[in-house]
């Protein structure tokens, strides 16, 4: 349930001041934060703008008594941050937004009845990734970023497209 | 579902063993997950490095982040252990084995028969989904078989479009026949038999109206037949959107449907009305026509016939190239139909904030990748088309200069070779009608794809053989329920309870916090992923979907009124209701005094989605139409939530006399509005929480109780304001 103050303060953006965040690595898989002496045992963080930027705007999250979710505040910078602070944020970021790399696309077959399978390379090896939906699933974000969603709920994406080789373009071209 | 996937490395006896990828910790590994009566047993790399005992957890539960999920086990206390970390392909495997590891920890039971996995198909590895073929190998050619076996109801016209065009092309076979014989006979010996001449101009001329006959008929039954065709396409695919469930129909967009009913069923009309028949009779022209020139001279015959082979390679080639394309373009036409419709639809929210100029550039930029799209496709297909139909030809020339010397040294006659060229000529009308086939098959095919994409689907909530039509009183009773949009991520969890006859239940609740997903349930929107729900003692499962909610009267908040009378509107519910019925549905509804100030009473156009009426008219419209079929069940979804104060007393009284002796269950934020109900569920984190009356529950100090204080003390702070 809300309080009084946060009612009132629902509005208003906390940015966390990076000097007084201490967090760390719970055995429940999240993290916990110290924050000027408040304590939070729990606390998932959240990249606010994941497509734009994967190291600002970082929102720390917490449930309250009644299980509600409260945000404790956002980092507006990781850069900010001390290197070990860093390192374990980054850490349980990467781990939560898991999400392999497109380096080269080989070949896409188009079975004509919306899905689509994409050979590839990525950051996890070789992988011929299935797309169903793919005109839904099989996105450009941007003018350089491709989404990919595949049936099994696994992302990849390519962060800039046209700085694949000639061969991924020209294969990605009918279909980006 | 296989849930010992990967065996642990120290060959320990288990009942569950899974792979992952991730430490609990987040750190990328080689790990099993093993579990069986007495413990959890992680293995890291080759290695056991955790060991959990069952008996120290009260729940275990799979916590899905972006990229990946992890596993954890939470104590009697709310502590929690992560077990380990893993990629979303294994995720349903993992919620599985949580799932039965707390049935085990909660009932002592452990189920370990979990079955073989769904068959997949051995090409792509999707599900099956009962079926034998999967629909997304299927080859390119059984789409274009499917949608000929379409035109079956039609045979009898497509069977007449395809014997008008043989005639048709029968006399065009003759006509180079008629002009070897007044070349051979009455040109060359230079005969003064003008009779001769005379005859073979008037067989020509009667031939040739013939013909003109023959192509009339063929055009009548061809469009006879593609028309009736593009009508049953579209009306399958909207009676398939009409059946399929909720959750598939919220998977795509308005736009998306309306392009897929209109535009993709003309598309397949267009290539039917003009390529249908075609495909049997060019296959006869060019059969015909190449026995006819083998006959006259075989060696010329296979000069004009050498390039072809060539010509079909090229074919093969295009055909996918073209292919791509169209899909392209199909997909830059979706996205402009999605965004029209989006536009337009929310055209007040655009007016409001004054964005009518960024959404005319937002629209050209669709509108321009639509164009592009096209251009493109058209250009590859006309860049290759001049080289293309130039190999096709290439015949002709050889066969004119063999063919012209055959004549000098008179091995040939010249009206032979005038015959010959002119089935030569009409010969490559085939061949190119085929060459043309990449580019129609490649946007046809892609259209029927889509098309046999939706009637493919299988709808989640199916009736079973043989269901009850019950006739409902109105008891309820919710056994256990667990609900789920995505069934390892439970929104509702365990609810059991009774609703009697008559009863009025208000369910209140944070956001979120499954409440419309109670009611989706009890109209069977979706399907319970556990438990049971009964209607006066029948499973939810069994009752004919129609019967059902034919006999559930539904307000929401925001009502939707179809482009039509008032009259058409209330009537919706029923349509077979008398003037009286409706008026007496508005009485009901404290609509009917509003009603009689428009202009044309009952029969003013609402408009579009009814703007002409304010919030409070359309509520009580919406409230006349669900009491018209005097349902047994009432459901109120926030019915009051977007209304003033003064319409609000106003509407409720209309709601009083609606749910008068009816199972009601209603929702509401403003707890105030259910100050009459007989009891109150009140849910938390999906479940249910505490049930009583309003006097029970405040006494209580519980969950009920905190909501009312804190809106109390919102409504103070405003009102301070």
């Amino acid at each position: 349930m809300q309080t009084e103050t946060e009612i009132y303060e629902a509005d208003r953006l906390t940015l966390l001041d990076c000097d007084k965040i201490k967090l760390s690595r719970t055995k429940s898989g999240f993290l916990s934060l110290n924050y000027d002496g408040r304590e939070y045992p729990r606390i998932d963080a959240t990249r606010l703008m994941p497509f734009y930027s994967k190291t600002t705007y970082i929102s720390l999250c917490y449930e309250n008594e009644e299980k509600e979710l409260r945000e404790a505040g956002v980092i507006k910078d990781m850069a900010d941050l001390d290197s070990e602070q860093y390192r374990v944020l980054e850490e349980y970021l990467s781990y939560k937004y898991y999400m392999p790399e497109i380096t080269k696309v080989y070949n896409i077959r188009d079975n004509m009845q919306g899905s689509i399978f994409v050979k590839t390379d990525t950051t996890s090896g070789e992988k011929t990734i299935c797309v169903k939906d793919w005109y839904q699933n099989f996105r450009m974000l941007t003018d350089d970023y491709l989404y990919v969603c595949d049936a099994e709920g696994n992302k990849y994406f390519c962060e800039n497209i046209h700085k694949l080789d000639k061969k991924s373009r020209s294969v990605l071209e009918m279909f980006t | 579902m296989k849930l010992k996937i990967k065996l642990p490395p120290d060959g320990r006896d288990v009942h569950f063993s899974l792979p992952f990828g991730f430490t609990a910790q987040g750190e990328k590994c080689d790990g099993v997950f093993a579990a069986d009566d007495i413990g959890i047993y992680i293995y890291t790399d080759g290695s056991l490095t955790a060991e959990y005992r069952l008996t120290d957890f009260a729940e275990f539960r799979c916590h899905r982040m972006v990229g990946t999920s992890m596993a954890q086990g939470v104590s009697e206390n709310g502590g929690e252990t992560a077990f380990c970390g893993f990629s979303q392909d294994m995720f349903l495997r993992f919620a599985e084995v949580m799932k039965l590891l707390e049935h085990y920890v909660r009932t002592g039971e452990l189920i370990t028969d979990t079955g073989e996995d769904e068959p997949v198909c051995p090409k792509c590895g999707m599900p099956l989904e009962g079926g034998n073929e999967c629909v997304f190998c299927r080859s390119k050619g059984s789409v274009m078989l499917r949608l000929l076996k379409m035109i079956r109801p039609y045979r009898k016209y497509f069977f007449a479009a395809v014997v008008f065009t043989v005639i048709s092309q029968a006399v065009w076979v003759f006509v180079p026949y008629l002009d070897r014989v007044l070349i051979d006979r009455y040109v060359t010996p230079k005969t003064d038999n003008v009779h001769g001449i005379a005859v073979i101009a008037l067989s020509m001329m009667t031939l040739l109206a013939a013909a003109g006959v023959s192509d009339f008929f063929n055009m009548k039954n061809s469009f006879r037949v593609a028309l009736n065709l593009g009508k049953d396409i579209r009306e399958a695919v909207f009676e398939k959107s009409q059946q399929l469930s909720m959750s598939s129909v919220s998977k795509r967009t308005a736009g998306e449907l309306i392009n897929r009913i209109s535009n993709d069923a003309a598309k397949i009309e267009d290539f039917v009305t003009a390529n249908g028949k075609d495909m049997i009779v060019k296959l006869l022209s060019f059969i015909i026509l190449s026995t006819l020139m083998f006959l006259i001279n075989p060696k010329l015959a296979l000069l004009t016939l050498l390039p072809t082979p060539f010509a079909l390679i090229l074919v093969k080639k295009l055909e996918h190239i073209m292919h791509m394309n169209y899909t392209r373009v199909w997909k830059t036409s979706v996205a402009h139909s999605e965004k029209l419709h989006d536009i337009l639809h929310g055209i007040r929210e655009v007016k409001s904030f004054g964005r009518e100029k960024q959404e005319e550039e937002r629209y050209s930029r669709y509108s321009l990748a639509f164009t592009k799209a096209c251009i493109r496709g058209e250009t590859m297909w006309y860049m290759t088309q001049p080289f293309a139909y130039f190999i096709v030809t290439a015949g002709n020339y050889l066969m004119l200069y063999f063919g012209g010397k055959m004549v000098l040294g008179e091995a040939l006659t010249l009206g032979q070779l005038v015959q010959f060229t002119t089935y030569a000529s009409m010969l490559y009308d085939p061949i190119n009608w085929l060459f043309q086939m990449p580019r129609l098959l490649a946007d046809a095919s892609v259209s029927a794809g889509k098309v046999f994409e939706i009637l493919d689907e299988r709808s989640d909530v199916r009736d079973i053989p043989d269901p009850v039509r019950l006739e409902i009183k109105g008891d309820i009773e919710l056994d256990d329920v667990s609900f789920g949009y995505r069934s390892y991520d439970p929104v509702l969890k365990n609810i059991t309870c009774n609703i009697r006859q008559g009863e009025m239940i208000g369910i209140v609740g944070h956001s979120g916090v499954g409440k419309s997903t109670l009611i989706n349930l009890i109209m069977r929107l979706y399907d319970c992923t556990g438990g049971e729900i009964r209607i006066d003692g029948v499973p939810i499962g069994d009752i004919e979907q129609h019967s059902l909610r034919s006999q559930i009267g539904v307000v929401l908040q925001e009502s939707f009124l179809f482009d039509g009378s008032v009259y058409d509107n209330i009537s919706y519910a029923k349509p077979q209701a008398g003037f009286e019925e409706i008026i007496r549905a508005a009485k009901i509804a404290n609509a009917h005094e509003f009603i009689t100030k428009l202009p044309d009473g009952y029969n003013t156009k609402v408009g579009n989605k009814g703007f002409q009426l304010s919030g409070g008219e359309r509520q009580r419209i919406a409230i006349a139409r669900a009491v018209l079929n005097d349902p047994r069940i009432i459901i109120l979804d926030e019915a009051t939530a977007s209304l003033d104060t003064q319409t609000e007393k106003m509407i409720q009284q209309s709601l009083a006399k609606l749910t008068e002796g009816r199972t009601t269950i209603a929702i509401a934020h403003r707890l105030s509005t259910l100050s009459n109900a007989d009891r109150l569920f009140v849910l938390d984190k999906g479940r249910l929480a505490e049930t009583g009356t309003h006097k029970e529950l405040m006494e209580k100090k519980g969950g009920y109780y905190r909501l009312v204080m804190a809106q109390r003390q919102t409504t103070k702070m405003r009102a301070a304001t």
